[in-house]
């Protein structure tokens, strides 16, 4: 699937093996978004010409030349990826230390707000004031293009399904908030 | 805006057969134009500030240019050939650039993966060696001996063949495709690709083709090549960049790309960079 990191677009894959990825998202052949493309065991594989990635970036594969070995030359920037508590973390460069234990709690749903991280956090502050549930809701925000964020929705994980309905609704508030919040430009 | 030396080629702005008084707006390298029949029942391309602007008619289409066209519309002998069907296939409006269109239809290594079980299908990937030459008599890209394995290689084939194809390049946004007649051993089939350059990074694709098929219906014709288009336009529309890099280093190519190669440094040593990135930019 095609993901936005500070980096660059990325194509997050997971292999047959069960390991995630993230490859950038254009195929150094003629330029295709890899985020196109499909997984066969362990390797990624562009849409366009087969060209096949390991997890590791080096080009594998070149199906319209099945006997020639890819010279190491041929590679896809890769970002170093770690999965924990449900949450798939992307780094940026090469961090130092592990990314953040977030034990008790329970990824619920993603979702984009047309709004600058700003005008999201502004628009936290204001639900709290109205909040309905007693309930903490936790949300990681990832800033992307175009004044965009990605907001990730995480809840206790011993949360009942009305509450978790009520968390996803509550999240879709904060995101509409957030977004008028941008439009009169007050965050 | 960069019209360099394209501006005095010709290029297909509509089909001739769906013409009338009233005429349609279209649009020819960011500039708008109207196409129209006159009270004579000929095309009449129009600019957007009223200039009457160069036409011809032929191969189905109606041609036109923005500056002066230094000679005719390339020749395609083929076109006067008694016994073919002529098939004016419509148009499919591709995000990319005119020039990436052009070079997506001069691969074939792409068979397996995009039009999959049609023009091609794993495990038959591999492109053998075949001939680019730049014909010097009437400047144009050519490549031959192309042969790859087919699925379903025309509407006209049954089951799998080892198809061979020619592809010429005739203008830098027309590319001429000749290809095994299944009907018709010795004889090729004529399918071409005409791209209307609507802006640097927006086309209109108008393929069109001369057949030896008396059996197929028009309608399954016209529809096996639309397939074919839109597939390829789920691809051109997600390349990156839009515009057609003309200097080595942001692309690798391989053996089975040498048309590709042979078709940027043609348009790079005409200056035909309308749709095209150069490291300088």
């Amino acid at each position: 699937m095609p993901a936005r990191t500070p980096a660059g677009p990325i194509a997050l894959w997971r292999s047959q093996s069960g390991r995630a990825a993230a490859s950038a998202d254009r195929c150094p052949h003629r330029g295709m978004r890899l985020s196109h493309g499909f997984v066969r065991g362990e390797a990624l594989s562009c849409i366009y010409h087969g060209w096949s990635y390991a997890r590791t970036g080096n080009c594998l594969r070149i199906p319209a030349h099945p006997g020639l070995t890819p010279p190491e030359t041929i590679r896809v920037a890769t970002q170093q990826v770690k999965e924990s508590d449900g949450v798939i973390w992307v780094a940026v460069g090469e961090p130092a230390v592990e990314p953040p234990r977030l034990e008790g709690v329970v990824p619920l749903r993603s979702l984009t707000a047309h709004a600058s991280v700003a005008a999201v956090e502004a628009a936290t502050d204001a639900l709290v004031w109205q909040a309905q549930t007693s309930r903490k809701i936790r949300l990681l925000l990832v800033p992307q293009e175009d004044d965009q964020t990605l907001i990730h929705v995480l809840v206790d994980d011993n949360s009942s399904p009305s509450e978790r309905i009520a968390a996803s609704r509550a999240a879709e508030t904060l995101r509409r908030l957030a977004e008028d919040l941008q439009t009169k430009g007050i965050a | 805006m960069t019209q360099d030396a394209m501006i005095d080629e010709w290029y297909p702005v509509g089909l001739f057969s769906q013409l009338d008084m009233n005429g349609h707006r279209t649009a020819l390298m960011g500039e708008p134009i109207d196409v129209a029949l006159d009270a004579e029942g000929n095309a009449k391309v129009t600019s957007g500030d009223g200039h009457t602007l160069p036409v011809c008619v032929r191969y189905g289409h109606v041609w036109s240019s923005l500056g002066k066209p230094r000679k005719e519309l390339f020749a395609i002998p083929e076109a006067d050939q008694p016994g073919r069907r002529f098939v004016d296939v419509g148009v499919v409006r591709v995000r990319c650039s005119p020039l990436r269109a052009v070079e997506n239809f001069l691969d074939i290594a792409h068979f397996p993966f995009v039009h999959t079980d049609i023009l091609g299908a794993e495990p038959h990937t591999e492109v053998l060696d075949y001939k680019v030459e730049i014909r010097q008599d009437k400047d144009e890209v050519w490549a031959t001996q192309v042969k790859f394995y087919q699925p379903q290689a025309a509407k006209s084939a049954s089951g799998g063949i080892t198809t061979e194809y020619m592809y010429r390049v005739p203008a830098p946004t027309c590319s001429v495709l000749y290809k095994t007649c299944p009907p018709r051993p010795g004889e090729w089939d004529v399918i071409t690709l005409f791209v209307q350059p609507l802006a640097e990074d927006l086309c209109n694709v108008w393929p069109w083709m001369a057949l030896f098929d008396d059996v197929t219906p028009m309608t399954d014709l016209i529809h096996f090549q639309q397939t074919i288009f839109l597939q390829d336009r789920s691809i051109l529309e997600n390349q990156i960049p839009r515009l057609l890099p003309l200097d080595p280093g942001m692309e690798i190519p391989t053996r089975a790309d040498l048309t590709s190669v042979a078709y940027r440094r043609w348009l790079k040593r005409h200056n035909y960079i309308y749709g095209a990135q150069l490291v300088a930019q």
